[in-house]
């Protein structure tokens, strides 16, 4: 009697663990995974495009229309997360379905998953904000900066001086940063969903499969290090393109609105504006002195 | 004749890109930086189109897109700011400061779109419970909504910046744009800097 309970306990283990990740059409689900906030809804937020990368898996582990029914309708329900960290949870909502569809009390197994759900978006999207958006995001813009500065296309920094790059010049800087990011992006999409996958089922899931506090870390001191670097660049280029050309005088006033524009930017975030408010103001002080006090017309540059 | 047609395949392409911003792929082809001089380019202006894209991004990091956030369009924005100058014919300066305005005037219109797809919850859960289980028309439909938005809100741009362009004394502001506009790399570089300096400063 005691063998076949403990038989039967082994095969609820063995079938608990569902299929597994190669039973999973995983490639589908990825693909799909690129429109997770195709239908993004204030009443659900990325509902609609959680079922439809998850439906590849859905179909494959409920073949029944009733049981596929009642997965998709389950997660209709709200779900947010930052969308290059939501294959993490899509890979271990796949496996917490796997492993109920095949264990015999379902029910007990799937009481657990919209916990489990909620509480990995919101991990995931607090470190993907803090990664993407936050950090890596930004640092495409410097990355296209350095690239034209250091190909000699200075025309980002002074606005009326006519130049005549490349083409290729004109989008290598831009298209450095995308790929780079994107590949990124689609690297983790892919990692996030095998991961999630693999040890499907707790809260934890993937949180500590990659240093985050580390690539943080690292991002941010990189990301500060490549401003202060386009910061110098950008004086030491004003001084050049203007030495020689105009007075000491005018070099230190020209010098000075540099370095103003960013005291006025801290001054304008100190009272929780953001840039724009800053441009609003420069552009307004700028109609009051040069078009309706006539001043005679100021250049950056020589 | 030419430059309608400059404006409507403009506006298609930045439909088009707009879509990698939220709904599609978001490989950052719809920042700024890119579709500044890709526009640019195919209107015959590949300088001044990455100028003003990259300017405009520079600017636009200031706002991160968390939480039901909707951030300034920054396809729009260099949509419009392209189209203004090589279109409309006004100077990249005013331009530049106009793309900024329809970019940011355009999260208004975003909000709507995503508030009239909260509608659908119920309708594809009936769908759903129906035993219709094709979800991906929806996410079509909503693709193709925000598509035709963002083109059309392009288009509207356009036109509204080739009737500026024709007002009187709008070249009086020249001179004060110039000048606003040569210090908008010094502020982009700025939101640079305070935000990796935040960052820096931060533990944990």
């Amino acid at each position: 009697m005691q063998i076949v309970t403990h038989m039967e306990e082994e095969i609820k283990e063995c079938r608990a663990a569902g299929p597994g990740a190669a039973d999973i059409p995983m490639a589908a689900m990825f693909c799909r995974s690129f429109f997770i906030q195709a239908g993004w809804n204030y009443e659900r937020f990325q509902n609609l495009g959680f079922v439809f990368s998850l439906l590849p898996a859905l179909r494959r582990i409920y073949p029944d229309k009733a049981g596929l029914k009642n997965a998709i309708l389950r997660h209709m329900e709200i779900f947010n997360t930052q969308p290059y960290m939501a294959n993490f949870v899509l890979g271990n909502v796949a496996r917490m379905e796997a492993g109920a569809a095949a264990s015999l009390e379902p029910d007990a197994r799937l009481k657990n998953m919209p916990g489990v759900k909620q509480a990995l978006a919101s991990s995931f999207a607090s470190i993907g904000d803090r990664v993407f958006w936050g950090r890596l995001k930004p640092m495409t813009t410097q990355v296209c900066l350095l690239v034209w500065t250091l190909a000699g296309f200075y025309g980002w920094l002074f606005t009326g001086r006519a130049e005549q790059p490349s083409l290729w010049l004109v989008f290598a800087g831009p298209l450095a940063g995308i790929l780079g990011y994107s590949a990124v992006a689609v690297y983790l999409r892919w990692i996030g969903l095998k991961k999630g996958y693999a040890c499907g089922g707790t809260a934890s899931c993937g949180l500590d499969a990659v240093n985050w506090p580390g690539i943080i870390r690292f991002l941010s001191a990189a990301g500060f290090a490549f401003s202060m670097v386009l910061a110098l660049l950008a004086f030491g280029l004003l001084i050049v393109a203007n030495y020689g050309a105009c007075s000491t005088a005018e070099l230190m006033l020209k010098l000075g609105l540099g370095a103003g524009v960013l005291v006025l930017h801290r001054v304008a975030r100190a009272y929780g504006r953001s840039a724009f408010f800053a441009a609003g103001f420069i552009l307004a002080v700028s109609v009051l002195v040069f078009s309706v006090f006539r001043v005679e017309p100021f250049k950056m540059h020589i | 004749m030419t430059d309608a047609l400059k404006i409507l395949l403009s506006s298609a392409v930045t439909g088009l890109l707009g879509l990698d911003s939220v709904q599609a792929g978001q490989f950052l082809l719809s920042r700024p930086a890119f579709v500044g001089p890709l526009l640019g380019w195919l209107n015959g202006c590949p300088l001044e189109g990455a100028r003003m894209g990259i300017l405009l991004e520079m600017l636009y990091i200031d706002v991160i897109p968390v939480g039901g956030v909707v951030p300034p369009n920054g396809a729009a924005a260099a949509a419009a700011a392209v189209l203004a100058y090589s279109a409309a014919g006004l100077a990249p300066s005013l331009a530049f400061f106009v793309g900024a305005a329809a970019g940011a005037a355009y999260s208004p219109v975003e909000t709507l779109l995503r508030t009239a797809r909260s509608a659908w919850n119920p309708r594809i859960r009936e769908q759903v419970s129906a035993g219709d289980f094709n979800i991906s028309r929806w996410l079509a439909r909503a693709m193709l909504m925000e598509n035709a938005a963002l083109a059309g809100y392009t288009v509207c741009w356009a036109a509204l910046c080739a009737a500026l362009a024709v007002l009187p004394g709008i070249r009086a502001l020249y001179p004060a744009t110039d000048f606003a506009y040569s210090l908008m790399p010094w502020l982009g570089l700025s939101g640079l800097y305070f935000r990796f300096r935040t960052q820096a400063y931060k533990k944990g």
